[in-house]
């Protein structure tokens, strides 16, 4: 089976001011299906430049890089679109909830966008997920009425919802405290079990990595060490 | 949470996506209208206003069309006006802004114009006219008293003869302290001191010792020498309309009859227009009176405070000698008398009572302006022409010469509602064959006498435009018909009998009136509605018949009366366009202000799959519904406004604006077409004002959502 996110010889360099900050320099990563992969490194190591190419927000100055067979640098901002919505689910370090609509609200955004369900099967499909990520009872709450943890965990509803083959997480705990960060790293560990959706989550919190079955780890935009958690301790 | 319930249904009739994202879309913008309530007001008061505006602009505006139109085409245009393309000035039917009538040509033949129309349908009536300018002059006051005292001496009347006797010699020492006076100021006295030699034997008591035996020879002697030396009386000058009157009562039915009768079917004769009569014809203290209630009522002035009205006053009170000169002995008498217990605390002759009586005040005056026409004005002669009276109408003719008519005064009218306005009281009326022989037309009896002198004396009939052939030769086919053989070049010339006197009670036949000169013609339709199709039916008929004529609508023909609408509504357009450019910066600033704040927001939209279709949809639907909403709102204002106006009326601030309001107030009505006219206005200016947000919306790229908010 082909991996289902591959990296090649990436590089990525964006102006900063005067200077050009050169973020990945030749990288290159595959990820099969269903992988619980952890992308770690300090701050500025090029982590999140790193996901936002897999995730085609973002494409690369050199190199290839191919998400669910299809080379994103060839694709237009239609195509583009179409497989971030379809393949992709994303849940972000702040959380980026849509503060004006509630808890369900938020969570059936991504399938009205798909479309091709009807409403009853769009309700079904979002009550399933909230009562995964136990937030039944806040099911008309918007985001401001909810806690920091609750937040992520609609987030992660919402990324899941579209039932993605790949979900990309920038730094979610680190908005949260310790205990809420590792409730919220087992719920995702605990879908990727019973789902076989493919994550990847970069983060600096050693705690977290722990969980992780696979850690890429990054220094100033090259690959430094890949392999499992006790091998990199 | 009424978007919820507006999109509810639209919720359970769509299984699938569309109805369903744009149900989202809906929410979306519903909800961020609400979390931005500042710039939601802000901009939706500008557009509830933008609304508002139009739909009451266009309402009054089209309200103020209809009544105009009714102000106009009833009171003297009818729908369409027809005349001459020959002619150098454009018809204006209430004047051009200038002095003296406008050439428009002229219909020669108003038959022609009346069969060629016969078959157009939707005609209800062709009215001939002419408008032109005439002078009425009042008689002076001796002049007035001598005429009185003749009146009373053929009818034998001994105590009014005494009564007007005192009131000559009153007047003509009145004169004689006038000539005293301006000696004191002058040094040529030679001149005034004839004047009072010629006065005092007026008032001598040798002339009057005659009058008993020979009362005329006393009457020549003060009509010929005196009376010269007399004020002279006032000359009148008004424009004045000359049409089958028959026909223009029947078809014009804002026309109203204030005094007097309606002249007589087929019978010269002129009416006076009401405005007209008792501004110009009025008393002269009358007037002021009248003058000095509207200043303080009307446009709610004080005598303290308003500069001028004090001087007014002043003047006022020196008129009191209009008031004495008219009242023999007894009336004095009885006049002292009231004015003594009206006035306790004055002292004096009647004089000093009348002008201590004229001496107003913001205290006194309604009470006195009652006083006066309760006990005054009845003893007064009122009106310089009384309704009954003959009275002598002159005129310049076409050729310059100057005609007088003897015509009868039969009544005063005016046009209902219309009564304030002085553009719709700006003519009188007279008949047809008056009016053409004031123009400079001979009658048919005139032409007659005149033919009759011509070849006694061996006159060719030769006319001004063929003049030059006929007395230095040239090609004869150019002789054929000439233009003005109808005019009579000897108008002003006395023929027999009374120069320019017309039997005050000459009648004439239909065929008369129709047959001849009118300068235009007023057509009035049956059904307005059709006035365009009409007026290309009326300007056929006349190609047809070979007829050289121009037809114009009401609007038109009313000249630059007509074109004010036009002005009113380009005002109305250009503020109405201020509104729209200032709604639109204001609400393109403020939605990219909200864009800019929402960056991460969209940025996340197109993280997890939105294109940027749906940004664009968003954005635009934000603004539509705002606009919608407040379309509905402004909309809804409007409408309330202009239905309270339409049952309390919107009182005409001005004179002009009477006429414009068809009345001192305006009725409004709104239509479908002003609420639509306004609610898409104000969603294409939603529209517009979004384009620039939105496309930049459209721009912001996924990765913004990565951006960390603060």
């Amino acid at each position: 089976m082909p991996p289902i996110v591959e990296l090649h010889a990436v590089h990525k360099e964006y102006p900063l001011g005067s200077q050009v900050v050169r973020a990945l320099r030749g990288v290159d990563l595959t990820i099969q299906k269903g992988e619980f992969t952890t992308v770690a490194g300090p701050s500025g190591s090029g982590k999140t430049t790193l996901l936002n190419l897999v995730g085609c927000i973002d494409t690369a100055t050199r190199g290839r890089v191919t998400v669910a067979g299809a080379s994103t640098s060839e694709l237009k901002d239609r195509q583009l679109t179409e497989l971030r919505l379809k393949t992709l689910g994303f849940i972000f370090q702040s959380f980026n909830l849509i503060g004006v609509l509630n808890l369900f609200q938020n969570v059936e955004f991504p399938l009205l966008l798909q479309g091709g369900l009807t409403k009853g099967e769009r309700e079904k499909r979002v009550r399933d997920i909230v009562a995964k990520v136990d937030l039944t009872d806040q099911m008309s709450q918007r985001p401001n009425e909810l806690s920091g943890g609750q937040r992520q965990r609609v987030a992660i509803a919402r990324a899941l919802v579209t039932r993605p083959s790949i979900v990309l997480a920038d730094e979610p705990t680190a908005n949260l405290d310790s205990e809420t960060g590792e409730a919220i790293i087992d719920l995702m560990k605990h879908l990727n079990a019973s789902e076989q959706t493919t994550f990847i989550f970069s983060t600096h919190d050693p705690a977290v990595m722990a969980h992780a079955g696979r850690i890429v780890r990054l220094v100033d935009g090259h690959v430094v060490d890949d392999g499992q958690p006790a091998k990199v301790g | 949470m009424g978007m919820w319930s507006m999109t509810a249904s639209l919720r359970r009739s769509a299984k699938l996506g569309p109805l369903d994202k744009l149900w989202l879309l809906l929410v979306l913008a519903h909800r961020n209208l609400f979390s931005h309530r500042v710039k939601t007001v802000i901009v939706g008061a500008i557009l509830v206003f933008g609304t508002m505006l139009v739909v009451m602009g266009t309402a009054l505006i089209d309200s103020i069309e209809r009544a105009m139109e009714r102000s106009i085409t009833a009171s003297v245009a009818g729908h369409l006006q027809v005349y001459s393309s020959k002619g150098k000035d454009d018809l204006s039917l209430f004047g051009s802004g200038f002095m003296g009538a406008d050439d428009i040509g002229r219909i020669d033949d108003f038959t022609k114009v009346q069969e060629a129309l016969s078959t157009v349908p939707n005609i209800a009536a062709v009215v001939p006219m002419g408008i032109d300018m005439a002078s009425v002059t009042a008689p002076g006051d001796l002049e007035r008293s001598l005429e009185a005292l003749r009146l009373a001496v053929r009818q034998e009347d001994a105590q009014r003869q005494a009564q007007l006797r005192v009131q000559v010699r009153e007047l003509l020492s009145q004169m004689k302290q006038e000539r005293q006076n301006s000696m004191s100021v002058t040094s040529d006295t030679k001149e005034l001191e004839a004047d009072i030699e010629i006065i005092d034997r007026g008032r001598s008591e040798a002339l009057w010792q005659d009058f008993d035996s020979a009362p005329l020879t006393v009457l020549e002697y003060l009509d010929t020498k005196v009376a010269p030396l007399a004020e002279e009386g006032r000359m009148m000058y008004f424009r004045y309309l000359g049409t089958d009157l028959d026909l223009f009562v029947d078809h014009f039915d804002r026309f109203e009859i204030v005094k007097g009768d309606k002249i007589p079917p087929h019978t010269r004769g002129f009416m006076f227009n009401e405005r007209y009569y008792e501004r110009m014809v009025k008393h002269k203290v009358a007037r002021r009176l009248d003058w000095f209630e509207r200043e303080l009522h009307e446009k709610r002035r004080t005598i303290a405070e308003y500069p001028g009205l004090d001087g007014r006053v002043r003047r006022l009170s020196r008129q009191y000698r209009r008031i004495t000169y008219q009242l023999d002995e007894a009336e004095s008498i009885e006049l002292t008398k009231k004015l003594q217990a009206y006035l306790p605390g004055v002292e004096g002759e009647l004089p000093k009572l009348l002008s201590s009586f004229l001496t107003l005040t913001d205290a006194n005056f309604d009470e006195r302006y009652a006083w006066f026409y309760e006990h005054i004005a009845p003893m007064l002669d009122m009106y310089a022409v009384n309704v009954g009276d003959v009275m002598t109408l002159r005129a310049y003719t076409r050729s310059g010469f100057l005609k007088a008519l003897n015509i009868k005064l039969y009544g005063v009218f005016r046009y209902k509602g219309l009564e304030k306005s002085d553009l719709a009281s700006g003519h009188s009326l007279v008949d047809m064959l008056t009016f053409r022989e004031l123009y400079g037309l001979m009658t048919d009896a005139k032409k007659a006498e005149l033919a009759e002198i011509k070849a006694e004396v061996g006159l060719q009939d030769v006319g001004a435009d063929d003049a030059e052939a006929a007395f230095f030769g040239g090609d004869d086919d150019v002789v054929a018909e000439a233009d003005n053989s109808d005019f009579d070049e000897f108008e002003g010339v006395s023929f027999g009998k009374g120069a320019g006197q017309a039997d005050v009670s000459a009648t004439f036949t239909q065929g008369e009136v129709n047959r001849g000169l009118a300068l235009n013609a007023a057509v009035v339709l049956k059904d307005r509605t059709q006035l365009k199709a009409s007026q290309a039916a009326v300007q056929k008929a006349l190609d047809d018949a070979g007829l050289s004529m121009k037809v114009v609508d009401w609007q038109k023909a009313a000249g630059l009366v007509g074109q004010f609408i036009l002005v009113i509504r380009g005002v109305l357009y250009v503020a109405i366009l201020i509104i729209f450019v200032v709604a639109v910066v204001i609400i393109n600033n403020s939605m990219v202000m909200a864009t800019m704040e929402r960056v991460t927001e969209i940025g996340t939209m197109r993280a997890i799959g939105a294109g940027r279709r749906l940004v664009l949809v968003m954005f635009m639907l934000e603004t539509m519904v705002l606009g919608g909403l407040a379309g509905l709102l402004g909309a809804g204002f409007g409408v309330g406004i202009i239905s309270f106006l339409s049952k309390n009326g919107l009182p005409a601030p001005s004179n002009e604006l009477i006429f414009l309001f068809g009345g001192p107030r305006l009725f409004p009505t709104i239509s479908t077409s002003n609420v639509v006219m306004g609610l898409v206005a104000i969603v294409l200016v939603s529209l517009i004002s979004t384009l620039y947000p939105a496309f930049i919306a459209t721009r912001i790229q996924p990765i913004m959502a990565m951006r960390a908010e603060d």
